[in-house]
């Protein structure tokens, strides 16, 4: 169904009190709902046979001059359309009902959106704070936001350090807790700093000696405020700080952010643009799917295979080097092109290297994917059906892993997917059941393989011309909302963008997998071992970068 | 410790021209300076092998995983271990503030004395040994149970939740994995009748078909239940869970620093040859030389008698290095087990199997007589099949090479910089 059939139908079903109309000329076409009767069209959305909107895929938080107003970009699996939900808030006291019980994904959105933005959703089971500090004051993405001049004693500012000598004092160091054992379980910190979680991340373990009773995951740590730099940020300076949402796998913020913005100024893309974005894309993905597969092999105790791995993307760094002169943040691709053609040299070096690579696929599978012990640690571990990873939101490799025949490459074709022949790998529960660790990483293992095919075609049928589209000087679009997504290495990367027509945007949001990833942790944690919770981390391959932005 | 009372006693005579020592009253003291004496030669000699062990082990997990490893200090880095030692050394010993002093603090040197007494009771060679013990199997089960001791001790004084996970993990796994070593190592010493090492070693041969290892089928299977327990008690991968990186991040030792960790480390290392040696010991023939029966080696005198024991300790050197090499393969290509796999292997498979293999080795000491015809089939059949066995490894490995080889002339253009047969 188009949006405007879905108004329709909510216009039949709820009224004109409560659906107070659709923003059809948006990009991304919006319904204005009454936010009292959220709750009520968000459980017809997700439950009318013929709507069954079961995917939340990003809830904003807006501030807008006049009013707060809630997001909600859906989209249904089975339905295969999509649609943007709006709800206007009071501006002095807002507040909504949550969907987190509609759509579990919200539960870690709406924590999102209250830290950030301050928007109340009555309801929600477990209401704090999610990036900042619990204790923080303030909503940071609030446009009359003023950042407080003093933290914990500590300044927020300090003059420069030529000019004097530090003057504030650091809070006497609290004494370390003992090991509080209350009742029958125990209180363990995983991290912030521990080799298993990626990154900067923390998990609350609750522990019956080796058996987890819950993990909570406290995130936050590497928030580095992108959404709120991409509002003082022009359009096409935000290239470089998209690489930072997400380093293993900046192509595809690259990719997403580009493609958001040719939406909202309506720019073509050169042909042979469009395939070196895909080359350049393939080229990451399979980096980055050797960063997670060899990374889960080190978290189950085998450092080889990682090293073996490391070996061979060192290849696809040196490519990327001579593409676009960086190893890691590639900051290659730019509002209508790229930054640099990919010559047939380097296109020749690529093919060659996949003719090397190919066998090397096989020779990982033999040292590690089909070694018994290894099976043994993931199959039947952390298992995720498929109702639960579309309720919670997961996308890419982890969705497809519980059976979701779903890939934006091949269902909604952007760039030059479409004329590009590859299979969809979905989870068979090779060795266990369906959404098990073990088929999250033989899914990942595969696309590998999907992506050399797809590489050798881009690099052979790559056609001559320009890489570069006519952009005009200053990228002012008027007034709008896109919502453009691509298929990332860890899935759905969203973007996002609210214009009202000045240099900057009004309003950012990524929406990346390892976010809603993260969020699934805690409900599957109960019951897993120490070590099991170590192969789920891993096997849902969470970028601690891309969880906090 | 007969032999070291005695060599005091000398000394004593000499020395301090005492006609009797059981009546000076400073005997004692001499006794114990001689004791220290030994106990550092004991660990200089121990140390000689944890040492190299550790630079190995890294050299060859350097080319499993097409990396280099220590090449810098010495002449092909084989000095590493040294300045590791010595960098130990000079660092800061820190001891966390909420650790329980005096566990935290003697822990490292229990795990140390329960590897490095292993070394006592091991066969060098036909006459290097520290002492041949009557009890020689029990001491090398008995003492290494120090370790769990001290490794429980580290993880509770350490006051880390990781490292209590750590130490309680090995506790566990060290416990129950020396019950089918122990049951592995009796069906040994049924077939030798006694206890000693030396003893286990004489009660085989030099040639293959006269190991214990392919004495029988079922023989042949208790080695291999007794090279996965000690694999196992010495926490090698893929058992190596009181200190799993990934997951309790260092485990027992992870508030450690200097040279208290390096003791952890030592001890480790150490027991990389211990477990490899024992099993040399027991099952592969020890430092027997072919065609040159013990007794003939202790007649020799002079350079002949030190040259003979040179090429027995040779010859063990390279049985147990083939060994050593097999479990850095092990350690550096598998994944670790769960907690609760960990447990199943042990005490759902390995227990009964090693009872079955007691059991039925002990039929078989009835029923087949020594060197009969059955005994002679059994024996070559097995070495048939182990054979067999080693050439298909052979021909993996030159598989592996050549294909290795044609790769790297694909893409780099130029011939593999290496030989087969040399570190790079």
């Amino acid at each position: 169904m188009t949006p405007t059939e879905i108004h329709q139908r909510l216009l039949e079903v709820f009224g004109p009190d409560d659906i107070l109309g659709l923003e059809a000329e948006l990009i991304d076409p919006v319904i204005v709902v009454r936010p009292g009767a959220l709750r009520a069209v968000a459980t017809h959305l997700r439950d009318a046979p013929e709507l069954a909107m079961d995917f939340l895929r990003l809830l904003t938080g807006l501030d807008r001059p006049d009013a707060f107003e809630v997001v909600y970009h859906l989209f249904s699996y089975p339905k295969r359309h999509s649609v943007g939900l709006r709800a206007r808030l009071d501006r002095e006291a807002p507040t909504v009902d949550s969907v987190w019980d509609i759509w579990r994904t919200a539960e870690w959105h709406e924590r999102e959106t209250w830290d950030l933005v301050g928007i109340t959703f009555t309801g929600h089971p477990d209401l704090r704070r999610l990036m900042m500090p619990d204790d923080w004051v303030g909503h940071p993405l609030r446009k009359d936001y003023q950042k407080p001049s003093v933290y914990h004693s500590i300044p927020t500012t300090r003059p420069k350090p030529s000019s004097q000598a530090p003057t504030h004092v650091f809070p006497p160091a609290e004494h370390v807790a003992k090991a509080e054992v209350e009742g029958e379980w125990m209180q363990v910190n995983m991290g912030p700093h521990h080799p298993a979680t990626h990154g900067v991340i923390n998990f609350l373990l609750e522990t019956d000696g080796e058996i987890i009773r819950r993990a909570r995951p406290d995130v936050g740590y590497l928030h580095r405020g992108l959404e709120k730099l991409a509002e003082i940020t022009p359009y096409g300076n935000t290239m470089p700080y998209t690489d930072r949402v997400d380093y293993l796998g900046s192509m595809f913020t690259n990719h997403g952010w580009a493609m958001a913005v040719e939406k909202l100024v309506n720019v073509q893309v050169p042909p042979r643009a469009e395939y070196c974005r895909v080359i350049a894309s393939e080229l990451n993905r399979i980096a980055s799917h050797q960063i997670a597969t060899g990374a889960l092999a080190m978290d189950i105790g085998a450092y080889t295979p990682f090293i073996h791995w490391l070996r061979e993307r060192e290849t696809i760094n040196d490519i990327m080097e001579i593409v676009c002169g960086a190893r890691l943040t590639y900051n290659y691709m730019r509002v209508g092109g790229v930054a640099r053609d990919i010559k047939q040299p380097t296109l020749d070096r690529i093919l060659t290297w996949l003719d090397h690579f190919e066998p090397m696929i096989d020779e990982f599978d033999r040292l590690i994917s089909n070694n018994e012990i290894f099976i043994k640690r993931l199959a039947n571990v952390s298992t995720i059906s498929a109702e639960e990873a579309v309720s919670f939101g997961l996308v890419g490799p982890n969705l497809r892993a519980s059976g979701v025949d779903w890939d934006i490459r091949r269902d909604e074709p952007y760039s030059v997917y479409g004329d590009l022949e590859f299979k969809v790998i979905v989870g068979q529960g090779l060795r266990g059941s369906v959404g098990d660790a073990y088929d999250r990483f033989v899914c990942r293992v595969l696309e590998i393989r999907e992506s050399v095919k797809i590489l050798r075609q881009a690099c052979l049928n790559i056609p001559e011309g320009e890489v570069q589209g006519k952009v005009p000087r200053d990228l002012k679009p008027t007034a709008n909302e896109v919502y453009a997504r691509v298929e990332g290495a860890r899935g759905e990367n969203g973007f996002y963008i609210v214009a009202d027509g000045q240099k900057q945007p009004y309003r950012v949001r990524y929406r990346t997998g390892s976010f809603t990833g993260m969020s699934i942790i805690e409900h599957l944690s109960p019951g897993l071992m120490v070590a099991d919770l170590v192969a789920l981390i891993g096997s849902l391959d969470v970028v601690a970068p891309e969880v906090d932005r | 410790m007969n032999n070291l009372q005695g060599l005091a006693d000398y000394a004593i005579r000499a020395w301090f021209s005492v006609p009797d020592p059981a009546r000076w009253p400073y005997t004692w003291l001499v006794y114990l300076g001689f004791i220290l004496l030994a106990g550092l030669i004991a660990v200089g000699f121990a140390a000689g092998f944890a040492g190299p062990m550790s630079f190995i082990e890294r050299r060859i997990a350097g080319r499993m995983m097409s990396r280099i490893g220590p090449n810098r200090v010495g002449p092909q880095g084989i000095f590493q271990f040294i300045a590791d030692g010595i960098k130990s050394l000079l660092k800061e010993d820190i001891v966390p503030a909420e650790a329980d002093r005096p566990l935290f603090l003697l822990a490292p040197y229990l795990v140390f004395t329960g590897m490095f007494g292993t070394f006592v009771a091991l066969p060098f060679a036909a006459h290097v040994i520290a002492a041949d013990l009557d009890v020689g199997i029990l001491w090398l089960l008995a003492i290494p149970s120090l370790v769990v001791v001290g490794l429980l001790m580290a993880g509770w004084g350490s006051n880390s939740k990781w490292a209590v996970f750590g130490g309680v993990r090995s506790a566990a796994q060290l416990v129950s994995y020396e019950i089918p070593s122990a049951f592995a190592l009796l069906s040994v010493v049924l077939f030798a009748g006694t206890l000693s090492t030396q003893g286990i070693i004489a009660a085989q041969g030099p040639w293959p078909w006269e190991w214990f290892i392919f004495r029988n089928p079922l023989l042949f299977v208790t080695f291999f239940i007794f090279f996965i327990s000690a694999l196992a008690e010495g926490n090698r991968a893929p058992f190596d869970l009181p200190e799993a990186e990934s997951e309790l991040v260092s485990g027992y030792n992870v508030e450690y620093s200097g040279m208290r960790f390096v003791f952890f480390f030592f001890a480790e290392w150490a027991n990389l040859w211990v477990m490899s040696a024992l099993a040399t010991t027991a099952f592969l023939g020890g430092w027997q030389v072919p065609g040159m029966p013990a007794v003939e080696i202790a007649a020799m005198t002079g350079w002949r008698f030190v040259g003979w024991e040179a090429l027995s300790f040779l010859i063990f050197a390279l049985k147990t290095s083939v060994l050593v090499f097999v479990v850095v393969q092990l350690r550096w290509t598998l994944p670790r087990l769960r907690v609760d796999q960990l447990m199943t292997t042990c005490w759902k498979y390995l227990v009964p199997l090693s009872l079955i293999t007691l059991t039925g080795n002990l039929v078989l000491l009835a029923l087949v007589p020594e060197r009969g015809v059955v005994d002679w089939m059994m024996r070559g059949l097995m070495v048939l099949i182990a054979a067999a066995l080693a050439l298909r490894y052979l021909q993996r490995v030159r598989a592996n090479y050549l294909a290795d080889r044609e790769n790297y002339r694909k893409m780099e253009g130029k011939e593999l910089w290496y030989p087969p047969y040399r570190l790079p």
